[in-house]
């Protein structure tokens, strides 16, 4: 294990725990997934880069393409959950429950 | 040269922290830049020029958009600022734990060599993830379709989502 | 929602699957996947009630963060072995952190909050859709994966199962009781997946067989709860008295189609030695067999008070095509006789 790959992972365990743990937004839940998603840019480009697979390196283009399609995917949901709920509290979305 | 690539590195795990410890949105668009920036340093430091500016300008970009979403629709009155209570115990205890376990595994780091890439090539114009990248248009062209569709499919999406009285942005007077 | 954007959400929604099912790069299982969910998304939130798009909102937090996860184990196995493969993934680490990703995608017990709520919260079709086709691709990749001997699955399936058969005694809404039968049929599917990967294969086939029969006969029957299910002698005499069957073959009884994969399973459970296993996992169906019998009871095995048993008029003939629900009614119960011999004789 070098030092970047534990600073990837434990950036995207931090990403994960604060997605999981407490949200008070759905905005900040949106913005602990772009984080995520920036830190699995990283390793991926660090792993073509330190391994000098030079080929591989449009993959973490097609990942930013993804996550890009995964943010604006969040945030049209946010704006329909804010004007369904009032809010964009995630302690609204409470319709559901058991 | 390894002492800067720890800070940078170190800085962009405070940018994860400053995320996960649930500030208001706005610290959160604060920390995505922050930690955005770090990421275009370690990238640029190991060689990737090309993807550390992709990464720039779009983190960057975005973040702009996604701070005036923050702005306009999480109007907290009393927003948790990094310095609030909660804000600041979880923060602290994210970081604590990341310094804990880093120093579990330390023992088993090998030897860092900061290889840039294509630093044993001489004299060469070309960045390899440069060509790399280009290779998307040439060999990786099935790929290139597949996410230009997924982009599209996006655009639908986002319109079916927020289409109508009740959903879209803008309130219907 | 236009026809033509549904059948253009459909074909991606399709296209999305394809794409992990003929992947074997963690990359482009994760596009796939990422493809599947983003057309899943308007397709939940089509009617425009908050429930919906809550529904739509909190299913695409899941999938987006069982993505992150399922790439994320990709690129630590990168890291560590070299190697982008699907079925190469032999690091325990990032083969841990993969199936419980997947676990999350299609609703396993120990993350599986999601499902009940966002199942209640859409339509019958889409509900369908949900819990018919959008587990095959993650099922796909699971399938795939080079379990060893892990206990990590047989500790997903025995939860599913139990907390699929506990926690819908205490429902009356339909889709979430439908909801908590997926989780439990998903964990029988679970605990056989390291010893015979075919026998997961055939209960899903029966399992996608039975609930899409049921869905469709609740859709025709438009009822989204227990007590709506009273009427439903009056509206359709000849599928009341059949639904019982269904459900009973969901629960598993012998001369019905949802028995052979129980037995089948429960067979070579014991063939490979695990007695307890095998008898836990029997016992827990008895859980979810209670309330597909409380279901059939309140059905058509008590007489609603209604002073005339005939057809009225008043309710309109149902427009709803009704071929597919008679092909999978049809097979959701008489397919025991064609249990592959290849399972026994081993």
């Amino acid at each position: 294990m070098t030092p970047t790959h534990f600073a990837f992972s434990s950036a995207f365990i931090l990403g994960l725990t604060g997605l999981a743990f407490h949200r008070s937004h759905l905005l900040s839940a949106l913005i602990c997934l772009e984080a995520m998603m920036v830190s699995l840019f990283i390793a991926l480009s660090l792993w073509t880069m330190q391994l000098n697979s030079t080929n591989f390196s449009a993959s973490p283009l097609l990942l930013l393409a993804f996550s890009a399609c995964e943010a604006s995917m969040g945030l049209p949901s946010l704006v329909a959950t804010a004007r369904t709920h009032g809010s964009d509290q995630i302690r609204n979305l409470n319709l559901l429950q058991c | 040269m390894d002492f800067i690539m720890y800070l940078v590195l170190f800085s962009m795990i405070l940018g994860f922290v400053v995320i996960a410890s649930n500030p208001s949105p706005f610290f959160g668009a604060l920390g995505l830049v922050v930690l955005a920036g770090m990421g275009c340093g370690i990238l640029s430091w190991h060689g990737g020029s090309f993807l550390s500016l992709v990464l720039f300008l779009i983190y960057l970009g975005g973040m702009l958009v996604v701070f005036a979403y923050s702005a306009a629709l999480a109007a907290d009155p009393f927003p948790e600022s990094l310095g609030s209570r909660w804000v600041l115990i979880s923060g602290v205890i994210y970081l604590v734990g990341v310094v804990v376990v880093s120093s579990l595994v330390c023992g088993d780091w090998y030897e860092v060599i900061w290889v840039v890439m294509d630093e044993l090539v001489d004299f060469s114009v070309m960045r390899g993830d440069m060509g790399g990248v280009a290779l998307m248009y040439s060999w990786g062209g099935g790929m290139l379709i597949l996410s230009g569709g997924a982009l599209l499919l996006t655009l639908f999406v986002v319109l079916e989502l927020t289409r109508g009285q009740s959903r879209g942005a803008l309130r219907s007077i | 929602m236009s026809p033509l954007m549904f059948s253009t959400l459909l074909l991606a929604l399709g296209l999305g699957s394809t794409v992990t099912f003929s992947s074997s790069h963690w990359l482009l299982a994760w596009m796939g996947l990422e493809i599947n969910s983003l057309a899943m998304v308007p397709l939940m939130a089509r009617p425009h009630f908050p429930r919906a798009v809550e529904a739509a909102t909190k299913y695409f937090l899941a999938q987006a963060t069982a993505a992150a996860m399922i790439l994320f184990a990709g690129m630590t196995n990168a890291w560590m072995t070299g190697q982008w493969t699907i079925e190469m993934m032999t690091h325990p680490l990032p083969l841990t952190l993969v199936t419980l990703a997947l676990g999350l995608k299609i609703g396993l017990a120990p993350v599986h909050a999601w499902l009940p709520e966002v199942l209640q919260g859409v339509d019958l079709t889409t509900g369908l859709i949900l819990s018919t086709w959008q587990k095959l691709a993650p099922l796909a990749l699971l399938l795939q994966l080079p379990h060893g001997n892990s206990p990590l699955l047989i500790i997903l399936a025995l939860s599913s199962t139990l907390i699929g058969g506990w926690a819908g005694l205490n429902q009356t809404q339909l889709r979430k009781i439908l909801a908590y039968s997926s989780i439990a049929h998903l964990g029988w599917m679970m605990v056989i997946l390291q010893y015979a990967p075919s026998l997961t294969l055939l209960a899903l086939l029966t399992y996608i067989v039975m609930t899409s029969s049921i869905f469709l006969l609740f859709k025709l029957n438009n009822t989204t709860n227990i007590n709506a299910l009273a009427t439903s002698h009056t509206k359709i005499p000849v599928l009341t008295l059949f639904a019982p069957f269904i459900l009973l073959s969901l629960g598993g009884l012998p001369p019905l189609t949802g028995f052979m994969p129980k037995w089948l399973i429960l067979h070579e459970l014991t063939m490979q030695g695990m007695g307890t296993l095998a008898t836990i996992t029997a016992l827990t169906a008895l859980l979810s067999l209670y309330f597909y019998l409380r279901l059939s009871y309140s059905m058509s095995l008590t007489m609603s008070p209604n002073n005339l048993l005939t057809s009225p008029l008043w309710r309109l003939r149902p427009h709803q095509p009704t071929l597919p629900l008679a092909i999978s009614a049809t097979s959701a119960t008489m397919l025991l006789p064609l249990t592959p011999a290849a399972f026994l004789v081993r």
